[in-house]
């Protein structure tokens, strides 16, 4: 029974986790790229999440449209999870994958990798410098950017606020927060800029008191947003970057009667998030619109195996604008959502 | 004597963060921090003194966090996705966790498997079946069930101290941890269950079913990681199943290891392992409220106290050794 191998567990986890590939060496040679009738493509994810069950509807949808075979895959061990299925995906000879690659700019390697054996394009998250054929996303600065602005609607005479996000090495979290305090600030645009996490930034209103990650765990994120109550009674605002953020807010501020008493302005289309645009206990939210990266990227991928032009600009990205919802669309919004996902 | 001073290790780094993190940051002793850390504290001891059941059977369970998973899942994807009655839903779920740690006990103590390996499997098995379940979808209360999440979500007013509350939660794990210590010192079971961890031939020889004991100690740990996944889906109110209670089993390993369970089996203390999940959560919440602390490096902060606390109570039984033998 003494075993001091108990305490490698979670290695050893990693390990078999990891290892459980599925590979399908028994695939039929695939023919060149550019020749196919019925390509065989595939989606991948930076993870679970119910935006990605709306842009894999769009993802299925365009599969339909173009005669397209695909295969939507969700990496849950992160980083090395998502190597190893674009590795298995290039074994199985796909006719093409679109990725959101969860660390671009270290996984130049693996994506360039991957696209000299088959087409490969990024959407919801960008690897500049790689081989990748283009992006298809909205710009996240932009859209921090418009959340800024939303801050500053529900927040007209200033205040203070503070940003939650589930990690911040991700590019595109990174460029959303950027856009957000920029506005705030009211600094050039610029989305190479990168403050570090921590201490507070000061702007003549407004003052982003600090970041605060979570890497996903629900409970942490709660529990962030009630340390920073304990910490910063009188914050005016809180701003949810990730699509959870915002309903654990609600639940903190709930849990500490302050409901209404803090902004809150969100990202993405969580339920409750619409529901508190509703009730007025949020501002406003930002989204994109992830049934159209699905969309859209089998829609180019289909294009580019049958060889047809797949209208790439110049500049490689075909922008999915973000929109800003707040109480007056928030009901149609929420109405085109359940169709396209098949809720009620 | 020894398991005595063992609390008062983990008791004494308890304090001296506290002391230490409220020197350093005026939030950290105001009513509604101090209400917040028994809530997460209670949440992560009902999963703790799971563990130290296993733990002091000389056992390891790998699965609470995905069991935490599975049954936090499933009550909101029963309640509110099938509409299935709460009188039904929740004794089911609580049943599940009872009966997943059954499969673990009978798995380790009749075909022999080694506890690693199956809850190394139960680990991966049960996030498995919670996503494929919920077809990977977030699943919460949106909103409703309010009178079940009340069991968690409840504070008791106290009288004289202004905005203090004392949550519900806390008093679910008193009456476990009462439950938990009646069992364990107090009754001939709970000294078989001690006697199996510390040499289980022994123990068969002195005429003790020690098969039986390592299958209770499962089926409690399984139980409690339901019970805890149950109280976690009620506080927090949605869940994703790929990632809900992620690595809470090391969480709920090191407060127990913390609080004076020997991963060798036969010691553990209940009281001890709600400290050490107490301390757990003041770290988190004190790096949190110091400014200058950068919170990417919690984790090791945390690691660095649990060797801290390891290193010290490895030199306190040094020490309690040589004055008992005498030696210099």
């Amino acid at each position: 029974m003494t075993n001091p191998l108990h305490l490698a567990a979670p290695m050893l986890a990693s390990l078999i986790l990891i290892g459980c590939g599925d590979s399908d060496p028994g695939a039929a040679t695939s023919p060149q790229a550019g020749t196919v009738a019925s390509p065989r493509l595939a989606y991948v994810t930076n993870g679970v999440a119910d935006f990605w069950t709306i842009a894999k509807a769009g993802a299925d949808a365009a599969g339909v449209d173009q005669g397209a075979e695909v295969d939507v895959l969700m990496p849950t061990g992160g980083v090395t999870d998502q190597k190893r299925m674009l590795e298995d995906l290039v074994t199985r000879q796909v006719d093409g994958i679109a990725v959101s690659p969860i660390d671009p700019g270290n996984q130049v390697d693996v994506i360039d990798a991957a696209a000299a054996r088959t087409p490969v394009i990024t959407h919801d998250s960008d690897a500049p410098g790689s081989a990748r054929r283009c992006y298809i996303g909205m710009d996240n600065y932009d859209a921090g950017r418009m959340c800024g602005r939303l801050v500053k609607e529900a927040l007209p005479d200033g205040g203070e606020i503070f940003i939650f996000v589930g990690r911040i090495e991700q590019d595109n979290a990174r460029r959303r927060r950027q856009g957000v305090i920029d506005e705030l600030l009211d600094r050039d645009a610029d989305p190479e800029r990168f403050d570090e996490p921590g201490g507070p930034l000061a702007g003549s209103k407004y003052t982003v008191l600090g970041t605060l990650t979570d890497q996903f765990d629900r409970a942490k994120a709660k529990a962030n947003v009630e340390d920073v109550l304990s910490r910063h009674p009188d914050v005016d605002g809180m701003v949810g970057l990730f699509a959870y953020n915002p309903p654990l807010i609600l639940e903190a501020l709930d849990g500490a009667g302050k409901t209404g008493a803090v902004e809150v302005i969100a990202f993405d289309e969580d339920e409750e998030t619409l529901q508190g645009i509703i009730d007025g206990s949020v501002a406003g939210t930002i989204v994109q619109n992830p049934y159209m990266y699905g969309y859209k990227s089998i829609e180019v991928l289909s294009k580019i195996a049958r060889g047809e032009d797949p209208g790439i600009p110049e500049d490689g990205m075909i922008a999915i604008p973000a929109r800003t919802i707040r109480a007056a669309d928030v009901e149609a919004f929420w109405a085109d959502l359940r169709e396209k996902t098949g809720k009620e | 004597m020894k398991r005595a001073g063992k609390i008062l290790g983990v008791f004494g780094l308890l304090v001296a963060t506290c002391v230490a993190t409220s020197a350093l940051t005026p939030y950290f002793l105001t009513a509604y921090n101090i209400e917040n850390l028994l809530r997460r504290t209670s949440l992560f001891g009902v999963i703790s003194i799971g563990a130290a059941f296993v733990i002091i059977v000389g056992g390891i369970d790998l699965s609470i966090g995905s069991v935490v998973a599975l049954v936090g899942c499933l009550l909101p994807w029963l309640l509110v996705e099938h509409g299935v009655p709460i009188w039904f839903a929740v004794p089911g779920v609580l049943l599940l966790g009872l009966l997943l740690g059954l499969c673990h006990g009978l798995l380790v103590q009749r075909v022999r498997l080694q506890p690693f390996i199956v809850t190394l499997c139960g680990l991966l098995i049960y996030r498995g079946m919670a996503r494929g379940v919920t077809g990977d979808q977030t699943v919460g209360f949106q909103n409703g069930f309010k009178g079940l999440r009340s069991l968690v979500k409840t504070r008791f007013e106290v009288p004289g101290l202004d905005g203090f509350a004392i949550p519900s939660t806390l008093l679910i794990l008193v009456a476990i941890a009462t439950l938990a210590v009646i069992f364990l010192r107090f009754t001939v079971w709970g000294r078989h269950l001690l006697a199996t961890g510390r040499n289980a031939s022994a123990a068969r020889h002195g005429g003790v079913r020690t098969d039986r004991y390592v299958v209770l100690a499962y089926v409690i740990c399984a139980g409690l990681a339901g019970f805890g996944g149950m109280l976690f889906i009620l506080d927090v109110g949605s869940a994703q199943p790929a990632d809900f209670g992620n690595f809470y089993e090391l969480f709920a390993i090191a407060a127990a290891v913390l609080g004076g369970c020997s991963l060798r089996g036969g010691e553990g203390s209940v009281i001890g392992v709600i400290i050490g999940a107490a301390l757990m959560q003041v770290l988190q919440n004190a790096i949190t409220l110091i400014d200058w602390i950068p919170d990417n490096i919690q984790y090791a902060v945390i690691g660095a106290v649990i060797i801290a606390g390891a290193i010290s109570d490895e030199g306190f039984r040094r020490l309690l050794l040589r004055r008992r033998t005498g030696t210099p």
